[in-house]
């Protein structure tokens, strides 16, 4: 979700009236946006945009759009996504892009001079198109020019990493772009995006002056926009033709919001692509969508009729065409966000506003009920606080130190765990396949709690298991341990005991040996049909490794799926 | 009476003191205190102790005086004849009576003293002449007496009556007491010189003005019932002290239930009452359940929102069940039978294969539609979910999500606000509601809801939706269904006191059992 800076000032421009900041913050439902914070001395208001479906409302100019859509009731389309005529300007994709960065889209705007808050929003939303809609610069990025300095046609095509030079923004010389992949701070952050690439992609004019190297850096010399500069070329590259069309749109649109007049370009490929292969830019890739009345209305739960649902759409910025029956809508060329009518049903409420939705409370009659599992975790919860022990309520995830190393089953089969692939934190790299050491833990951090300390969780574990389907098992286990000066394994049997005689769950005792626990005061229960697990008194290299000074013995056992 | 000391919360004890110091002008000693009062000193000193406490007495005086008191060796030694001096001369005496002659060796052998309290009283009978060593190292008798004997004896006499102050004696004999006093290393002696620190105590005003309020026969005042009291009926000849109510108790070790979880208790039993049922899921979980079957794809920024856990080993499950896989990966490419254009690109499967930890509980909603549910239909789940998060202040490494669905053919965007105003008045008390335009990949429209609680103000209580076609279709499901959630883990924190998640979780024994509701 991304968090964007938007001025006062420059907003109220762009919305085309006065607005204070609580205006703004009444109108953010309308771009599902949340003011986060507002300077009153800058004017500044920090909004975060939830819907990543809508980049065009990632900027000041998109936000002020779709708001003054819905106050204006409507907004007149852009006409140069209506522009019949040849462009006057081209850009010539060269062979062999199709293999490295195959697309490229690109407009000139004229007319309007670069203004310091005009300046301050395009950079912001080149960096947020190309970092969150671009995926970090992959499927998108964006350069802007100066074009007054531009001899078109501009080709986009390959050259070799050293074969040849120009000076990059940020730089003083002239590099090679190979050099500037080892070297520029640019080429360090976005160089792995060309990784493999024995050619590289590089914009130039028809005098030869480089434009830039996407989609790494602009040249200094044509791809330094500055204050005042009224002639600008944009240009988009990147993998996904709809993606980099649709970025341009928003650019070109933003651009023409500021006063500019937007020149197309007319992209030639040597290859076919989705719109043909000569592409003009910038382009409506939208088409009408004919969808029932019937089915908006029963989505929203209101008989609101065509014509109340034609003129929300409307004014959310839609050309809608209705009958009866059914409206046509075809979405503003800045938005490619349309899969299914429910989004167009959304954009309804949200136009008409939450508000004038009136709830209707569930009507219909379900029993509620707790699972199995559930209801047993409660009935031995319930016990074991009756017996005198206290609830624990750990984290699931800890570190293969507690539950191993500690546990003293390093290298044994008890150290069968899920881990986790890509680590934040060695303190949380496992999934815990047993509860025990979540006790302990508490143990060894809580000596100076008076005494005795009877501690218990009923909770999930993870258990290692190849045979399953996604190679673990989750399941519900018990745990409950016992640490003062007298703990021993008759004391906690006896807990065990009454607590398998109130569960009715018969169950056995083996002798066994295990890892955690002194050697011959250690029991597997057995309890068929109903629990598998551990009792015994913990092993001195156990507590030790845990810094426990105090005797502590427990048991564990996990619940089988109780039968009903 | 409005006296933070009501006589009768008073300790028998306390009272024989108050008595005892009200019968006298001048202060009391600790001993003068026992003695006339026939009390152990032990007795004396912690009633003293209260009444110090409750300010109805006050020291008057401390004076530090230097006692000599007599040991269990001394007390031995004060039998007649029973000091080494006395008893060397005496053995030595009555051999030569026998015409016999005992060397120093003999004496050793009759083990009565220690070896070294015989050369000590041997060396001094030798220097005063008393006693002679003669040939074979036998021990004669002179004529001479023992003055140290004499002194010694008379010093015993005196102490045996009771401790008295060194400078009582004189200076001689002092330096006398002093040799012969227990030192460290040397427990042997017959004297013990210790400080002893005299206090004296006079009653204040308030515990004069008590004394006329005194009970009578405090004394026989009993503070336990016991059960040969109940046995014998005797408790009827009795008076029960009564206590001072208002002191702390003692703390107890109980047993308790977590607050957070219990909080989450009260959660699931408020869903179940209005007619949710619970889903349970797996911890791990694929892809393909956790985000493809909700429509989230597989290249989308939506997906880094829930950047993920992924697992080591296995990385991948076996299979995805069919025919679930193939209708979500076509709704994935082009909208299948769910009247969507889909998201158009080329879906791979087994990437819907990759295992993460759980990310959001809506996955269980997802297994529960494609398992045929009942229709009308309520579900919930209390899930245990992971982010790949840096854990601090306001992020857990694990933490449970609150949400469910519900499955109706009258569904509708209405029903849904309806169904949010429910949770607003059930879960939060709140009468005052907003609903936001809300974004979550999974739902359209999407509706974020916030609730003016009547404690915390205004607060965001959850999300909710109508779950796309996109997600239902390709599950088998054909009604509209609502997924909701809830974000209560703010609440619980206010409501247990607690700034920090990570508390929520604590290993803290001592803030485990300190933590509770507070509403």
């Amino acid at each position: 979700m991304p968090t964007i800076s938007i001025f006062q000032k420059d907003f109220c421009r762009l919305v085309g009236r006065d607005a204070s900041t609580s205006d703004i913050e009444q109108w953010m439902p309308y771009v599902k946006g949340e003011v986060k914070d507002v300077s009153q001395e800058t004017g500044e208001v920090r909004v975060e945009l939830q819907d990543t479906n809508r980049p065009d409302l990632w900027c000041v100019e998109g936000i002020a759009r779709q708001i003054r859509s819905v106050l204006n009731k409507g907004m007149p389309p852009y006409s140069f996504f209506s522009e019949k005529r040849g462009a006057k300007r081209r850009i010539q994709v060269a062979q062999g892009m199709e293999a490295v960065r195959p697309f490229v889209a690109g407009c000139v705007s004229l007319g309007y001079a670069m203004t310091p808050d005009g300046l301050d929003q395009c950079i912001q939303t080149q960096e947020k198109l190309a970092d969150a809609f671009g995926r970090k610069r992959e499927t998108v990025s964006i350069g802007l020019y100066r074009a007054s300095a531009i001899a078109f046609p501009v080709t986009y095509g390959l050259v070799k990493p050293d074969e040849i030079r120009f000076t990059p923004l940020g730089f003083e010389e002239k590099m090679t772009p190979q050099e500037i992949l080892t070297v520029h701070p640019k080429g360090l952050e976005y160089g792995s995006i060309l990784a493999g690439c024995e050619r590289l992609p590089l914009l130039w004019d028809s005098d030869g002056q480089v434009l830039s190297f996407p989609p790494i850096i602009n040249s200094r010399e044509l791809g330094e926009v500055q204050l005042g500069d009224t002639d600008l070329l944009v240009e988009v590259t990147g993998t996904d033709l709809s993606m980099v069309v649709l970025a341009l749109n928003i650019f070109a649109c933003n651009l023409a919001d500021r006063g500019a007049t937007i020149e197309s370009l007319d992209i030639n490929y040597p290859y076919k692509t989705e719109f043909g292969a000569t592409v003009k830019t910038p382009l409506s890739m939208n088409q009408s969508q004919r969808i029932s009345i019937e089915a908006i209305e029963q989505a929203l739960g209101m008989p609101l009729g065509s014509e109340v649902i034609q003129e929300a759409l409307a004014s959310y910025g839609y050309q809608v065409k209705a009958t009866r029956q059914s409206v046509s809508v075809t979405l503003p060329a800045f938005r490619n966000d349309f899969m299914h009518v429910m989004d167009v049903a959304e954009d309804v409420a949200i136009t008409r506003g939450y508000e004038s939705f009136s709830p209707i409370m569930p009507q219909t009659f379900t029993v509620g009920s707790l699972s199995l599992e559930e209801q047993t975790s409660d009935r031995i919860r319930d016990l074991l606080v009756g017996f005198g022990f206290q609830e624990i309520f750990s984290n699931i995830m800890a570190s293969h130190q507690e539950l191993v190393d500690r546990m003293r089953i390093a290298d044994t089969e008890y150290a069968r765990l899920v881990e986790v692939d890509n680590v934040m934190s060695q303190t949380y790299a496992c999934l815990r396949p047993s509860i025990l050491p979540c006790l302990l833990r508490v143990e060894a951090l809580s000596p100076r709690a008076f005494y005795p300390h009877l501690l218990f969780e009923v909770g999930e574990t993870a258990q290692l298991d190849l045979e399953a389907n996604v190679g673990s098992r989750t399941t519900l286990s018990v745990a409950a341990i016992s640490a003062n000066s007298g703990a021993n394994f008759s004391e906690i049997h006896s807990y065990l005991d009454l607590l398998m005689y109130y569960m009715a769950w018969p169950y056995e005792l083996e002798p066994v040996t295990h890892p955690s626990f002194l050697e011959g005061r250690v029991g597997r229960i057995r309890c068929e049909g109903y629990a598998v697990g551990y009792i015994g008194e913990f092993h001195p290299e156990v507590l030790e490794a845990w810094q426990i000074d105090m005797p502590t013995s427990g048991f564990e056992f996990e619940i089988r799926k109780p039968e009903a | 009476m409005n006296s933070p000391n009501n006589t009768d919360s008073l300790h028998p004890l306390e009272i024989q003191v108050l008595r005892e110091l009200g019968k006298y002008p001048q202060p009391l000693s600790d001993l003068q205190l026992a003695n006339h009062t026939e009390l152990a000193p032990s007795q004396v000193s912690m009633a003293v102790g209260w009444l110090l406490t409750k300010q109805l007495v006050s020291l008057s005086s401390e004076t530090t005086t230097t006692y000599v008191s007599l040991t269990s060796v001394g007390a031995q030694y004060h039998q007649p004849n029973s000091s080494p001096l006395e008893w060397i001369l005496q053995t030595v005496k009555s051999a030569a009576h026998d015409g016999s002659s005992p060397t120093v060796k003999d004496l050793q052998g009759t083990g009565k003293f220690q070896p070294s309290e015989l050369s000590r009283a041997i060396g001094i009978l030798k220097k005063e002449g008393v006693l002679q060593m003669g040939a074979g190292g036998v021990l004669e008798i002179t004529s001479k007496d023992s003055d140290t004997m004499r002194d010694l004896r008379s010093l015993l006499n005196q102490v045996q009556e009771g401790a008295r102050p060194l400078d009582s004696f004189a200076s001689d004999h002092q330096t006398l007491l002093r040799q012969y006093a227990v030192k460290r290393g040397n427990t042997q002696e017959p004297f013990r010189i210790d400080d002893h620190t005299e206090r004296t105590y006079v009653l204040t005003d308030e515990g004069r003005n008590l004394l006329p309020h005194l009970r009578e026969g405090a004394a026989q005042e009993i503070s336990q019932l016991t059960p040969e009291l109940l046995k014998d009926g005797s408790w009827r000849h009795v008076s029960f002290r009564k206590y001072s109510i208002n002191l702390r108790p003692p703390r107890l070790a109980v047993g308790r239930r977590h607050s957070y979880r219990e909080f989450l208790d009260t959660v699931k039993y408020k869903l179940t009452s209005m007619g949710f049922q619970e889903m349970r899921g797996e911890l791990i979980e694929t892809e393909f359940w956790d985000m493809d079957a909700l429509f989230m794809p597989q290249f989308h920024p939506a997906r880094a929102i829930h950047d993920v856990y992924f697992v080591k080993n296995p990385k991948m499950a076996k299979k995805i069940q069919e025919p679930f896989l193939s209708q979500v990966g076509q709704v994935h490419r082009d909208g299948g039978t769910s009247g969507s254009k889909g998201w158009k690109y080329e879906y791979d499967p087994e990437r819907a294969k990759r295992l993460v930890l759980r990310s959001q509980g809506t996955a269980v909603s997802a297994r529960t539609l494609a398992q045929n549910p009942p229709v009308p239909g309520k579900f919930f789940s209390i899930a245990r979910c992971f982010r790949y998060d840096n854990v601090d202040a306001t992020h857990a490494t694990d933490f449970f999500q609150v949400e469910g669905i519900v499955l109706g053919s009258d569904i509708n965007f209405r029903t849904l606000l309806g169904l949010l105003q429910l949770f607003a008045t059930e879960m939060a008390q709140a009468k005052e509601i907003r609903f936001f335009p809300a974004y979550f990949p999974f739902t359209e429209p999407s509706v974020e809801l916030h609730v003016r609680h009547p404690k915390l103000g205004w607060m965001e209580l959850g999300g909710a939706g109508l779950f796309r076609s996109e997600v239902t279709i390709p599950l088998g499901v054909t009604v509209p269904v609502i997924a909701w959630g809830l974000g209560l883990d703010r609440m619980a924190m206010i409501a247990l006191g607690i700034q920090d998640i990570r508390d929520l979780f604590t290993s803290d024994l001592e803030a485990v059992r300190n933590m509770r509701r507070h509403f």
